[in-house]
């Protein structure tokens, strides 16, 4: 793969977990100012905008070289947004990302708040391993009497396992 | 082995006891009884509980059981703090505390189990799933979740960790769902997994974000120590870090 498809892979994923990022912490209608990236124009949504600071951040991709891209830690420029300043690390370890965290967001207080849960976007293919897993129960599908019979649970009940 | 199954609140419960199976019958008996007790009060169906005879105005909920209006304030307390995506009105402004009165019995029964001194049991009630202590081989519970789309298949499975030790799954297109809703229900998930410390918090916050929707999601993750996977209706996933994490062979 060349540099600019991997770095335009990484960049895609970015703005995938940033905007399920966003929507999870609720922000979702929101077209908020840019502040200090190191581009110049101001973007049309943060997600661009903090795109566009990870580019930075990562050595651009208009190098062309055939390098991978360096390895190790990049913050995103801080971004504001109607629910306060919001900031994104990622990790690169082999010329992909390797886990995206949500360092920060201060509320319009400047009060720091840590944001240690939210809801992202995940592939199939990455919960596709557990599907083989022995599973002691089967919760989901809030079955009646009648729906139990065809249940998996039932299935699993009968064969006592 | 083989769990103890009986029907109860119309649905059924599998009750895995993984120490000495065959020599719990007094604990299963007194489980038992404590869903019968929670369903002859509090189900709709059953015309001479407690909760019809309410709900037919026979009689006024401020002659009702202490019980019965503590269940209701508690539910009361839950609309709230859900900011009306989960809400113990019916449309028509019956009362229908079905909404945690099945998380509540579970609670009660793993009461009785623990008290019993029973320690490694796995329960789950029409789909909605509480444990303690471990298998009889000392391995993790393992919860599988069914898949929307086929509800023949598991799409994921978890191993929750910690003080996680109960797993609720509210989806949009079931029957026996009880998601009454003033306004328009949210379309955007067809199903939520929530794994919280318990069964209460865990069942009706997955309601909520069927009820709620996206923005119900992120006030959820956001104020309440709980793990959350939802299916969309195009298929889509997202999903919590601690869930991420959780997942069986992760």
């Amino acid at each position: 793969m060349s540099t600019r498809a991997t770095l335009s892979g990484i960049f895609a994923s970015v703005s995938i977990l940033v905007v399920g990022w966003q929507a999870g912490a609720a922000v979702v209608s929101a077209q908020p100012s840019t502040t200090g990236t190191s581009t110049t124009s101001s973007a049309a949504t943060s997600t661009t905008s903090t795109t566009s600071g990870t580019s930075s951040a990562a050595s651009p991709s208009t190098s062309a070289t055939k390098k991978t891209p360096k390895d190790g830690t990049f913050n995103g420029d801080s971004v504001q947004t109607p629910f306060g300043n919001m900031q994104v690390q990622i990790v690169v370890a082999g010329g992909k990302i390797t886990d995206v965290k949500a360092l920060q967001v201060t509320d319009y207080g400047g009060r720091s708040v840590q944001i240690s849960n939210y809801a992202t976007p995940i592939l199939r293919s990455e919960v596709l391993k557990s599907q083989s897993a022995q599973v002691s129960t089967v919760g989901g599908g809030t079955y009646t009497s009648e729906g139990y019979l065809n249940s998996v649970q039932s299935a699993i009940d009968k064969a006592g396992l | 082995m083989r769990p103890h199954v009986f029907d109860t609140m119309g649905t059924v419960v599998s009750l895995v006891l993984p120490d000495r199976p065959e020599g719990r019958a007094v604990e299963v008996a007194r489980v038992a009884s404590v869903f019968r007790e929670f369903d002859e009060r509090y189900s709709l169906y059953r015309p001479e509980s407690e909760l019809s005879r309410i709900s037919r105005g026979e009689l006024a909920l401020t002659d009702s059981s202490e019980e019965l209006r503590s269940t209701y304030v508690e539910a009361l307390h839950w609309r709230d703090a859900t900011g009306g995506a989960f809400t113990p009105h019916r449309p028509d402004g019956v009362i229908d505390l079905n909404g945690t009165v099945k998380a509540l019995a579970m609670q009660a029964a793993a009461d009785v189990l623990l008290d019993s001194g029973v320690e490694n049991w796995c329960l789950n009630v029409g789909g909605d799933v509480l444990f303690a202590g471990f298998q009889s081989d000392g391995s993790a519970w393992t919860v599988g979740v069914v898949d929307p789309a086929d509800r023949a298949a598991v799409l994921f499975a978890i191993t929750p960790t910690g003080t996680r030790h109960a797993v609720a799954t509210s989806g949009s297109a079931e029957r026996g769902e009880h998601i009454w809703l003033a306004t328009a229900i949210d379309r955007t998930f067809v199903q939520a997994t929530v794994v919280a410390d318990d069964i209460e918090t865990a069942d009706v916050l997955a309601t909520a974000i069927i009820a709620g929707g996206p923005e119900a999601l992120a006030h959820i993750v956001g104020h309440w120590p709980v793990d959350v996977l939802t299916v969309g209706r195009d298929g889509s996933l997202t999903a919590t870090p601690g869930l991420t994490a959780a997942l069986a062979g992760a």
